[in-house]
């Protein structure tokens, strides 16, 4: 179990430094203007002088080898120019990422909460009337791009329920609508895989035979179906995770969050060349963790996947 | 194994119809059985003759769209000694009393029989737990007791073991494990060894003959495999499309039938058949059970079908208080018509 861990991470470490160095060549082709809060005033000289301070003369490689030491011996990811004025990226990612990770720990929570009961109740009545209505709101979620029903859910939340607009982090009333935001396209993608499981198990021999051994319909529901058709939704969490950074892009800026999501949108619109790198890079480790917890949650609930990973390498 | 043995289970004049498709099938026709204690009884028939359509009433696992449209039922096996009308069984919860502790069934396939995600020795303790309230050690101890009466070594290493750590002969021991560990009085057996090879069937055979006297077991065999019948069976039952034409102890029906279906599926064993002649095989397809169904139902395929056989539906005439068949050719008026050459035959050479 250790040693898949451990093979888990290292490929994972490789696959990080792949998307680093991928982000990193991409954002030496952007303008250099992203290094300079007020570039339009500087002679060509001094422009020549401050890159060379930064080491942005040197070549790409070395940049990303400099770049990677420093990650690994300082924890450093770089120094913001524009969004602010020389101070280091993790000073001002800081604050911000316990709040986005609140949220989006909050908004999977209740993603599952929601989505796990929804699924079951619609493989249990399958056919039924419950269970059309709830295709019906997967379907809805699932087609309707998310940007539209954020802003129904912000513009019915607000005028319906009365709810604050403004994000405050002390007061619990305005976390409502950005959490149920960002967990309602994982709530319609959780009850969607998890029905279609559970249905899937539902025919199965086994189940026929925990019949016959004299169990109820409910307790063969909870104590066979539903844990088999958890295994296969744990290669859904990462999408799930992805779901969530990508949600959060917008929704903290829809309610004025200061987290990360909104952060990243703002450093792109002042084209910060240091923050847009540092935050691309860890929202893509967001994703991966994701890849690893559903990887290991799959090993953990399923005894035919081998922790050795002989058969059938993942 | 005599007729006037305890009457376990009883079948009267039972009617089973699907929904399909707007139509109607009629899948059971009017099928009357009693099955004794103590005994096993096999029930053959060609693929799709309601073999397990009528089995699946025993237990309540008739699919959504099948009904009983006519006949009863009745269990005779419960420990207060009051019958039990499984016929008029409506809701899931009235068969929790009779799934696993009274019936209880073997399916085809072991490969998928088995939760994956489970230790066998959960699932065979699942149902010790829910029927006999057993907890912790004692249940231990007793699903190890019956994984030892199943011919399973090292009890305490395998309860711990996943189903696909398992062969699928050592699987289908832990099927029938999870089937009589709550000591069911019936035990149904819906083609239990076609899944597995050769070998294994015997040992399997072996075990289900064991485990019947051990736990005083009555078995109702399901099977096209007429050598398994011989194997295991005291008594057969010959279903043709939904109907019982022939029963009667094994000895009678093997070496003295009556029925012409009966012949022609004895016919049809390839171990009897003769070097250097082409194999038996029954002539057209059984009758569409979407139909009405008038006189004999073998009647088209039948070579020797009488002109009544296509008229009116032949009754019962006893050959022995034990054999009984449904066909005109046992009324005293009929002409006399002689089993086929090639069966007599066999009948010498046996």
């Amino acid at each position: 179990m250790v040693k898949y861990i451990g093979k888990r991470l290292a490929r994972s470490i490789i696959t990080l430094v792949i998307i680093v160095s991928i982000v990193f060549v991409l954002m030496r082709k952007m303008p250099i203007t992203g290094y300079f809060p007020n570039y339009d005033h500087m002679s060509p000289e001094q422009i020549q002088n401050s890159l060379h301070q930064m080491g942005l003369d040197k070549p790409v490689a070395e940049q990303l080898f400099i770049f990677l030491k420093n990650v690994v011996t300082k924890g450093s990811l770089g120094i913001s120019y524009v969004y602010r004025n020389q101070v280091p990226v993790t000073d001002v990612l800081a604050p911000k990422i316990p709040l986005s990770l609140k949220l989006g720990v909050l908004a999977l929570l209740v993603a599952l909460m929601i989505g796990l009961p929804l699924g079951t109740i619609m493989a249990q009545h399958k056919g039924k009337i419950v269970d059309k209505i709830g295709t019906g709101f997967i379907v809805l979620i699932q087609a309707v791009p998310a940007a539209v029903y954020f802003l129904f859910i912000q513009i019915y939340g607000t005028e319906l329920l009365n709810l604050p607009l403004m994000f405050k982090e002390t007061d619990a009333k305005t976390w409502i609508l950005p959490v149920f935001s960002l967990a309602l396209p994982n709530i319609s993608y959780y009850a969607m895989w998890l029905r279609r499981y559970m249905v899937d198990e539902s025919t199965k021999d086994y189940v026929k035979l925990a019949k016959i051994k004299g169990f109820s319909e409910r307790k063969i529901m909870f104590k066979h179906v539903f844990r088999n058709a958890f295994v296969p939704l744990g290669q859904y969490l990462p999408t799930t995770f992805l779901n969530t950074v990508v949600g959060s892009i917008y929704i903290e800026s829809l309610y004025s969050v200061p987290g990360m999501g909104g952060l990243l949108v703002d450093v792109v619109k002042r084209q910060d060349n240091s923050m847009v790198q540092a935050i691309v890079i860890l929202f893509a480790s967001v994703g991966i963790i994701g890849l690893i917890v559903g990887d290991i949650m799959m090993t953990l609930l399923d005894p035919r996947i081998s922790f050795a990973g002989r058969k059938g390498a993942r | 194994m005599e007729q006037n043995q305890k009457v376990i289970l009883s079948v009267k004049d039972l009617n089973v119809k699907f929904n399909l498709r707007g139509k109607v099938l009629h899948a059971i026709r009017g099928i009357n059985l009693d099955v004794y204690q103590g005994e096993s009884l096999a029930i053959v028939g060609e693929s799709g003759c309601g073999k397990s359509v009528l089995n699946k009433n025993f237990i309540g696992l008739l699919d959504p769209n099948g009904f009983i449209s006519s006949g009863e039922i009745i269990y005779y096996g419960m420990d207060d000694g009051q019958p039990q009308v499984l016929s008029n069984y409506k809701k899931d919860k009235e068969w929790l009393k009779i799934r696993g502790s009274e019936v209880s069934m073997i399916m085809q396939d072991p490969m998928t029989s088995l939760n994956p995600l489970k230790t066998i020795g959960k699932q065979i303790g699942e149902s010790l737990e829910l029927h006999q309230g057993l907890k912790g050690k004692a249940l231990k101890e007793a699903v190890y007791g019956i994984l030892r009466d199943v011919g399973i070594e090292e009890p305490e290493r395998r309860y711990k073991q996943y189903p696909h750590e398992f062969s699928g002969g050592m699987r289908q021991r832990v099927v029938i494990a999870i089937a009589i560990a709550c000591r069911p009085k019936i035990l149904i057996c819906d083609e239990p060894t076609t899944a597995l090879d050769v070998t294994i069937q015997a040992q399997i055979l072996e075990l289900l003959k064991d485990l019947k006297e051990r736990y005083n077991l009555t078995i109702i065999f399901i099977t096209h495999d007429l050598g398994v019948v011989a194997n295991i069976a005291d008594r057969v039952a010959v279903m043709y499309a939904g109907d019982i034409v022939e029963t009667g102890m094994v000895r009678e029906v093997f070496y003295d039938p009556r029925h012409p279906y009966t012949w022609a599926l004895l016919s049809s064993l390839p171990q009897l058949g003769v070097k250097g002649q082409d194999l038996y095989s029954i002539k057209g397809t059984p009758p569409n059970l979407f139909n009405e169904i008038k006189g004999d139902a073998f009647a088209p395929r039948n070579p020797r079908a009488l002109a009544i056989d296509f008229e009116e539906q032949p009754p019962y005439f006893d050959v022995s208080p034990t054999h009984k068949a449904r066909t005109w050719l046992l009324d005293p008026r009929a002409p006399k018509v002689e089993p086929p050459e090639h069966l007599k035959q066999m009948r010498a050479e046996l």
